[in-house]
């Protein structure tokens, strides 16, 4: 089974750098981007299940990222990472996209179990995406005779 | 020092408004009050003037012509006699006493009578004078009535010496001429004339055209034939009936009214004390002060009482004001540090963010350790385990108490957040028979866990009310949590109930009781259960946010919420939510 990649964004580097070590230490592979603009940068590299990522940042703040990560990349499952007084703006981003939300400050089991039910997400859209490919190629014998009479 | 500047000069404004208001209360009653007196005494005198001197003037006028018409019946007495009787006749001595007798029954007026021939000798005499022979004919009288026929004399003396008057009637012409004398007694003719009674100084006299009293008065001030000083200054004589005010030389001022008698030769005057007469004037002028005196004193007593009870009604809405304003510049001073309460609560939340990411950390990294430590004593068998069992157990300990504090700093910034939370809400119409059971079911599992029993009474046809569906909910939530805690506090696990009850009160108002039989609350801490931080849970336990934040929810939709509650006996939660159709 393939394995999770993460990734956070968050303009706290010290918080990065932490949380990062812990999802390692549970076995998830987590990339980390102090903002929106690197955060798309790195996904243009590499490909990334799961994006954590802060409302609240300076520059390209998250609803901005959001959009641009769903518009380039569609697949790609993102959680909102929010404090409380900006629950409007995750709740914008959930209607833009976003998959979920976090309530600042979150357990580290949390974040974990929502990027777990997202990469699942994301892999059932995987699979359907496969199947629904295979179907092209995949003709029943009903349409190869049809096919063939013609 | 400012604020008995600011007192003196509020006092000084007070005691200008209480002078202005005072100055008004008095002024404006008084001015209708002083009219309506006024023009009713202005008219009421001169219909008492021109009433008291048209009642004299009649009174004159009646007594004029009773007079006129006396002295004329006892002319026509005598001519009767001279046109029947003829002078021979008379010339006896009893034939003239019985006609004097004749006479006499006729008018009790008549003294004596004289018959006189044209020589003016006395030539017969009935009466009780000894007159007879006597010579007239240089007598006025005498030569006045054989020039005009009758005559009518003033009051004189004459060989009687004593005051009276004469009626003479002439027959004949020049030697043949001789005329009947009656003189009238002047005592009867007084009561005649003095028989006028008007009030207390009413009189009424003759004089003739010198001024000469003809009569005796009622005040007796000047007697028959003296002259009366004051008949200079009447005006002069009309044929009409005159009437005027005059004062005498002793400054007494009277009514007088006149008229003219004899073919004005005598002047017939009536007059009363004006102070007489205009009595009941006076009695109104005096009844007139007296009300003024006692309705001005009633105005003023009346508008000082007003004043006062105005003065304190405006100090008593000054110091509402003023508390009002202070109540308003706290108001905005707790919303002023609502908000930036969330502000910190915000930014705080991200370094508890870090730190909690840190300690989750350090309690891996610890688990890490202790595994390789198993594993190295397992090897080395070390010495002092025991010791760093000890210190490895402290570190967990205080990790534990570092995720503890965090969570419960966590939980603080989160009411902050929602009580200082000024996002929109979003209100809609929402059903109470739908919201309440839904919300009801959250916490139903939690109370059979605690062994509560919820009543739910919620009336299925009443109407919707506006509110925003997850506030409402924090609201029901918080109650129910609160009763919850509560209930367990004192039941603990059995004996609880929690009683829901919604109904419509009337077609304005929904009404949401939440009733508990849980421990109540002290009613020192009635007053305060609705305000921000306070809280009787233990530290750490609640952030006292709870009933503030439902409190202003439901004010927010234009509800009210009550509290009732009795110690040991339970808390009801009324809360009030306007209807809409």
């Amino acid at each position: 089974m393939e394995k999770m990649k993460m990734m956070l964004v968050d303009d706290e580097e010290r918080y990065l750098m932490t949380t990062q070590k812990l999802l390692e230490r549970k076995g998830v592979e987590v990339l980390i981007a102090p903002g929106g603009k690197e955060a798309l940068d790195l996904l243009k590299l590499q490909n990334i299940h799961v994006v954590v990522l802060d409302v609240k940042m300076p520059g390209m703040d998250g609803n901005e990222t959001l959009k641009a990560i769903k518009a380039l990349y569609p697949l790609v499952e993102v959680i909102m990472l929010t404090g409380h007084a900006t629950v409007d703006s995750a709740i914008d981003g959930l209607k833009s996209g976003a998959c979920d939300y976090l309530m600042k400050p979150a357990d580290i089991d949390e974040i974990l179990e929502k990027a777990m039910v997202a990469f699942e997400r994301r892999q059932r859209l995987e699979e359907k995406i496969r199947i629904a490919q295979s179907k092209k190629y995949m003709r029943s014998p009903r349409e190869i005779l049809k096919n063939d009479n013609e | 020092m400012m604020m008995g500047k600011r007192n003196l000069k509020q006092t000084k404004k007070g005691e200008q408004v209480k002078r202005s208001i005072l100055t008004n209360m008095i002024v404006v009653p008084f001015i209708p009050f002083i009219l309506a007196i006024g023009v009713s005494f202005y008219y009421f005198t001169i219909t008492i003037e021109t009433n008291t001197a048209s009642n004299l003037e009649r009174t004159v006028e009646d007594h004029r012509d009773m007079i006129e018409s006396f002295l004329m019946e006892r002319t026509s007495d005598l001519e009767f006699i001279t046109d029947t009787t003829r002078f021979e006749e008379m010339n006896q001595r009893e034939s003239l006493n019985t006609l004097f007798e004749k006479l006499k029954k006729r008018s009790t007026a008549f003294i004596d009578l004289g018959l006189f021939d044209s020589c003016g000798v006395h030539v017969n005499y009935a009466g009780a004078y000894p007159l007879k022979g006597k010579h007239y004919q240089d007598a006025v009288w005498f030569k006045e009535v054989m020039k005009n026929g009758t005559y009518i004399s003033d009051i004189f003396l004459g060989y009687r010496n004593y005051p009276h008057f004469v009626i003479a009637v002439r027959k004949g012409t020049g030697d043949n001429a001789w005329a009947l004398r009656a003189t009238i007694d002047t005592q009867y003719f007084d009561r005649l004339v003095s028989k006028v009674r008007i009030g207390r100084t009413g009189e009424s006299y003759i004089l003739n055209n010198k001024g000469i009293s003809q009569t005796n008065r009622r005040s007796n001030d000047i007697r028959v034939m003296e002259n009366d000083p004051e008949y200079l200054n009447f005006p002069p004589l009309k044929d009409h009936i005159q009437s005027f005010i005059k004062s005498d030389s002793d400054k007494n001022i009277y009514l007088y009214a006149t008229a003219g008698l004899k073919n004005n030769e005598w002047l017939l005057v009536v007059r009363q004390e004006k102070e007489d007469a205009y009595k009941s004037l006076y009695s109104a002028l005096y009844i007139s002060l007296i009300i003024m005196v006692i309705g001005g004193a009633v105005i003023i007593v009346l508008a000082v009482y007003m004043t006062g009870r105005i003065l304190k009604r405006i100090e008593q809405l000054g110091q509402e004001k003023q508390s009002l304003g202070n109540q308003l510049i706290r108001a905005a001073q707790l919303a002023e540090i609502g908000e930036m309460a969330a502000g910190f609560a915000h930014e705080i939340n991200n370094p508890l963010q870090i730190i909690k990411s840190e300690q989750a950390l350090i309690e891996i990294l610890l688990e890490e350790i202790g595994k390789f430590d198993e594993h190295a004593n397992a090897a080395n068998e070390a010495k002092d385990t025991d010791e760093e069992n000890a210190a490895m157990d402290e570190i967990e300990a205080s990790l534990d108490q570092i995720k503890l504090q965090v969570n419960r700093c966590a939980d603080i910034t989160h009411a902050i957040l929602k009580f200082g939370r000024k996002n929109e809400t979003r209100q809609q119409r929402l059903i109470p028979s739908q919201i309440i059971p839904e919300i009801i079911y959250m916490i139903e599992k939690k109370a059979k866990v605690g062994g509560i029993d919820i009543l739910k009474d919620i009336s299925q046809d009443s109407t919707a009310f506006m509110g925003d569906p997850s506030q409402f909910q924090q609201v029901l939530l918080n109650l129910f949590n609160n009763a919850l805690d509560t209930i367990t506090e004192r039941h603990g696990v059995s004996g609880g109930v929690l009683s829901i009850t919604s109904f419509q009160k009337n077609e304005h108002w929904l009404v949401i009781l939440i009733r508990d039989n849980g421990t109540g609350i002290r009613p020192e801490n009635m007053g305060k259960i609705f305000s921000p931080f306070f809280t009787t849970k233990p530290v750490g336990k609640g952030t006292g946010l709870g009933l503030s934040v439902c409190y202003g929810i439901i004010e927010s939709v234009g509800g009210t919420m009550e509290v009732k509650s009795e110690p040991n006996a339970g808390t009801t939660f009324v809360i009030s939510l306007p209807a809409v159709n």
